[in-house]
């Protein structure tokens, strides 16, 4: 990072390159998916980590203050797109549960039959149910989940309590029981 | 008990395995690659701008200069002729003469 503060393009590319695929994980499953939106985002993440070299503070944990900025500007972008949304009337979401307000897709988990379990379906199901869940509640799943954080530091992250974080996760884990039952049994 | 308390705070052993079973996408190969790339774009053009507004402030003080100077010229008062003090004594010493001569043929 200091040499990043210096304006080192070589030491930014090998930050991009270690962090890359947590970074564009992160914003592809809070934005439903890859593709050239969260390719763009996960790019203004890395912009704003250069940007804002010079206010970075080696105390905390460098991954902590990059899932923050991560946080920010998914949270914004998302925004965004609800008020784009909000305007067209199309796919309005729930501001308290998270869930379409027109929801009119019957839910893949009970739609597909077990035995004809799939990769590709159970990648389908798993993001379709992930994508369902409000915002913060996603966040939290996948820092715990995939980045393997501790809820102290997720809750630095997302700037809530401990209590919070736990109630979150104990939320979307009922959610996610509830969409994927179908294929709880089959994951062993 | 502490790895039941972890299991119940998170998602569970079932949903961890299943959801563990779909890992998030990985960047593209070019992301790196694109990222540098507007990097530089993006620097290249606050350099533009940065410049463009070096040239606009240019422009400003120049203008301003310019005004001031043309007002300072035009309210300077202007110089009239110089008269020394010896020409006036030498006029006003004329025009008594001329008085005292004048009475004089007036026969006062």
């Amino acid at each position: 990072m200091a040499r990043i503060v210096e304006r080192d393009e070589e030491a930014f590319r090998v930050l991009v390159e270690r962090h890359q695929d947590r970074v564009y994980g992160t914003v592809a499953r809070m934005l439903g998916g890859a593709g050239s939106d969260s390719e763009e985002v996960a790019q203004d993440v890395f912009l704003r980590v250069w940007k804002s070299a010079g206010i970075y503070r080696a105390e905390g944990k460098f991954t902590s203050w990059l899932m923050m900025i991560v946080r920010n500007q998914v949270f914004t972008r998302m925004g965004r797109r609800k008020r784009r949304k909000d305007i067209d009337g199309q796919d309005l979401v729930d501001a308290e549960t998270g869930e379409s307000v027109l929801d009119s897709h019957p839910d893949s988990a009970t739609r597909l039959p077990l035995e004809a379990l799939s990769f590709k379906e159970l990648q389908k199901a798993v993001e379709e149910a992930c994508a369902e869940l409000p915002d913060n509640q996603r966040l939290v799943v996948h820092l715990r989940q995939y980045e393997g954080l501790e809820f102290e530091e997720i809750g630095k992250i997302t700037g809530q309590s401990l209590t919070a974080v736990k109630a979150l996760m104990f939320r979307a884990r009922e959610k996610l029981k509830k969409k994927l039952s179908g294929y709880l049994g089959a994951s062993k | 008990m502490e790895k039941k308390r972890l299991s119940e705070e998170g998602l569970g052993p079932e949903l961890e395995r299943l959801l563990a079973r779909v890992s998030p996408p990985k960047a593209p190969a070019w992301f790196a690659a694109k990222t540098l790339a507007r990097l530089r774009e993006e620097e290249a053009r606050k350099d533009r701008g940065r410049f463009r507004l070096v040239g606009w402030r240019w422009a400003w003080a120049a203008g301003a200069a310019a005004l001031v100077a043309g007002w300072i010229l035009w309210d300077r008062p202007k110089a009239g002729p110089e008269i020394s003090d010896a020409a006036v004594f030498a006029a006003l010493d004329a025009l008594v003469e001329q008085d005292e001569e004048n009475r004089w043929w007036a026969g006062l």
